[in-house]
């Protein structure tokens, strides 16, 4: 289990390197520089602000020069943001967005397993159409859309009882942080329920439920005990890429929500070709997703043993 | 004979599907007495696996359906019973155990706790007793080092090894009768050989009944105390093994026989096969199920079923031929036996 856990550790930090290395070169193809916005900057000053941040040097050099600032777990100064380092963009604003995609992925896995299992037991039923006629929905309908409509509920709510029962927007208590991380887990969510429908279906025709039954268990222990076990694996196996998919996807909702989360940054850094907050974001944002890879991968390990040995 | 352990009647069972209504099993009866071991042979799809799958209650319901016959265990109606109620027997009295042991084990579950687990639903044992009584259990079936081997998942057992797990999972709470659902198929035959030696083994020290479901007439030979040859959802020929072995009344059961690859036959002689194939059960012919194939099949077969008819003691067969208004052929068995 520790090789295991060490081995996936050292192919994690080469694929952050590879992400770096990535976007490193894909930033440097895009035209323009940070310097080139729209007020008109002399040659004077302009030589003297790239001789500044270095970029006078090649290309490899200042590849290089990043690389052992980000071994140092320095991510340089904000070409846009007055006096901020990348670091503490990162520090500040990071937190807000994990909260919130820790979150949505408790509701999203929660939910996904819940209805998933809902929807396995009551086939063809009732709970099993209406669930599935939701889940559709879910998937083909844009975060956007839901986020609007989720603001739309809570202004209702709170005119009919006449005061701020839940926040509309903003971040600060547990009540903002409520409807739109269930929001951001929507699409996970439903994506989850399905995986999990037909995972459900496909172990009860298991020969070892029948093995179960045979040996005169309970519906609800052989429910519980062998079936729900079993049909979450591909749930897991699912739930680190859905991790990186929240993570990255919160923009959006943070963006309706007004959330002060790091996603804003991410976009906009890119947008205004902040080089420093880009290669920080980002590659803060790969090392947060391969690491979150890993966990899952290791969690899977603990639920399936067959894992564990390979 | 005494009052027999299992008793099963004239039991049928449909099941729904998109096709149609397949009639898989069509009245079926048969008794099993205590220590004795039954066996039940049919090609696929005879409806043996049903037959039994149904006294477990393991055949789902709906598609399937019970529509008529009754089954005792110990004189109790075992027959659609709700779970709570036929778990009282399920794993109790009657264990199971099935062909493909590869997949009959939970995955992310020890073996050590599969076993344990029906210890602490029927006997409420505590995990530690259950664990430890699971590791005899598994001494008991020959497994080495079966402290260790508990701990281990299905996926670190060979087949062979499996199937012993799954033996004495099925031992755990000493039922009088195992049902054995061909459970020598996924083996290859040197462990098939030892699976087998360790039924008879456990039969003895634990005296218990076997009902043992197969196609392999070898294993049947080997195994059996008294034998149900099933065709088309019926059983054709029933009684001891001497009986059907050597003094085989029903043409199918000849038809078998005379199937076998033998090693006194003449090597460049091919086998003999049965021709045709078994009637669609979506409908099932009027007479008797064997008829299309059968070489002494009679204008009376086609239209009507024949009755069971008693050859010897013990021994019956559904066959006109055996009929008291058909004259005796002995012919036939010179010609086939």
């Amino acid at each position: 289990m520790l090789m295991y856990t060490l081995k996936r550790l050292l192919a994690g930090v080469i694929t952050v390197w590879f992400i770096a290395t990535a976007t490193f070169i894909a930033m440097h193809q895009v035209p323009g520089d940070p310097l080139m916005n729209d007020k008109a900057v002399s040659p004077e000053i302009r030589a003297n602000l790239e001789a500044k941040y270095g970029l006078d040097k090649p290309v490899t050099t200042q590849y290089f020069i990043f690389l052992s600032n980000m071994l140092k777990g320095d991510f340089g100064i904000s070409f846009t943001q007055q006096n901020r380092k990348v670091n503490d963009i990162i520090r500040d604003h990071f937190p807000v967005s994990a909260t919130l995609g820790v979150l949505a992925i408790f509701f999203a896995a929660t939910g996904g397993v819940l209805f998933g299992a809902l929807t396995a037991v009551y086939r063809n039923q009732m709970p099993d159409v209406v669930i599935m006629f939701l889940v559709i929905l879910g998937i083909s309908v844009p975060s956007f859309v839901f986020a609007a409509l989720g603001q739309l509920m809570l202004v209702n709510i709170n005119s009919f009882f006449g005061y701020s029962v839940i926040p509309v927007a903003g971040w600060g208590t547990i009540w903002h942080m409520l409807m739109p991380s269930l929001v951001l887990g929507l699409t996970t969510m439903a994506l989850l329920t399905r995986l999990m429908r037909s995972s459900m279906l496909e172990v009860v025709n298991e020969d070892y439920i029948k093995t179960a039954k045979a040996k005169g268990l309970s519906p609800t222990r052989i429910f519980f005990r062998h079936q729900l076990r079993n049909a979450i694996l591909p749930v897991i196996t699912v739930l680190g890429p859905q991790i990186a998919a929240i993570t990255t996807g919160g923009f959006v909702v943070e963006l309706v929500f007004a959330i002060p989360g790091l996603g804003r940054y991410f976009v906009q850094a890119v947008q205004q070709l902040d080089y420093t907050v880009i290669m920080g974001t980002t590659v803060f944002y790969g090392a947060f997703l391969v690491f979150m890879v890993i966990v899952v991968d290791i969690l899977y390990g603990f639920i399936d043993p067959r894992v564990r040995l390979s | 004979m005494s009052e027999p352990l299992l008793s099963v009647n004239d039991l049928e069972v449909e099941f729904d599907t998109y096709g149609g209504t397949v009639k898989a099993v069509r009245g079926v009866s048969f008794d099993v007495a205590k220590g004795e071991t039954l066996a039940i042979v049919g090609e696929s799809g005879c409806g043996k696996s049903v037959t039994v799958q149904t006294l477990m209650g393991l055949i789902p319901m709906p598609p399937g359906r019970v529509t008529n016959g009754s089954a005792t265990l110990n004189g109790k109606n075992i027959l659609n019973l709700p779970a709570a109620e036929a778990n009282k027997f399920r794993g109790v009295e009657i264990g199971m155990i099935f062909q493909d042991p590869m997949s009959s084990l939970n995955p992310t579950m020890t073996i050590g706790d599969q076993i344990a687990e029906t210890l602490k639903v029927h006997r409420g044992k505590s995990h530690q007793e259950a664990f430890n009584m699971a590791i005899e259990l598994l001494e008991k079936t020959h497994i080495p080092e079966a402290g260790r081997r508990a701990r281990q998942y299905p996926f670190e057992f060979s087949g062979g090894m499996l199937q012993r797990a799954m033996i004495a999972q099925s031992l755990a709470c000493s039922p009088s009768i195992l049902i054995a659902d061909e459970p020598t198929t996924a083996l290859d035959v040197t462990i098939q050989a030892q699976i087998l030696e360790l039924m008879l083994e456990l039969q003895r020290t634990e005296d218990m009944s076997i009902i043992l479901i197969t196609h392999d007439l070898a294993v049947v030979a080997r195994m059996a105390d008294r034998v149900a040859v099933m065709y088309a959802g019926q059983v054709v020929e029933s009684g001891s093994v001497d009986d059907i072995f050597y003094r085989s009344a029903h043409p199918y059961t000849l038809g078998l026989k005379a199937a076998m690859p033998s090693n006194t036959h003449d090597r460049d002689k091919s086998l003999t096969p049965i021709l045709g194939s078994p009637p669609d059960l979506f409908k099932p012919p009027e007479g008797c199920g064997y008829c299309a194939r059968c070489p002494h099949a009679m204008k009376v077969c086609a239209d009507h079923l024949p009755d069971i008819v008693s050859v010897a003691d013990g021994h019956h067969s559904r066959c006109w031929l055996q009929h008291e208004a058909a004259p005796r052929v002995d012919e036939l068995h010179q010609a086939g036996a």
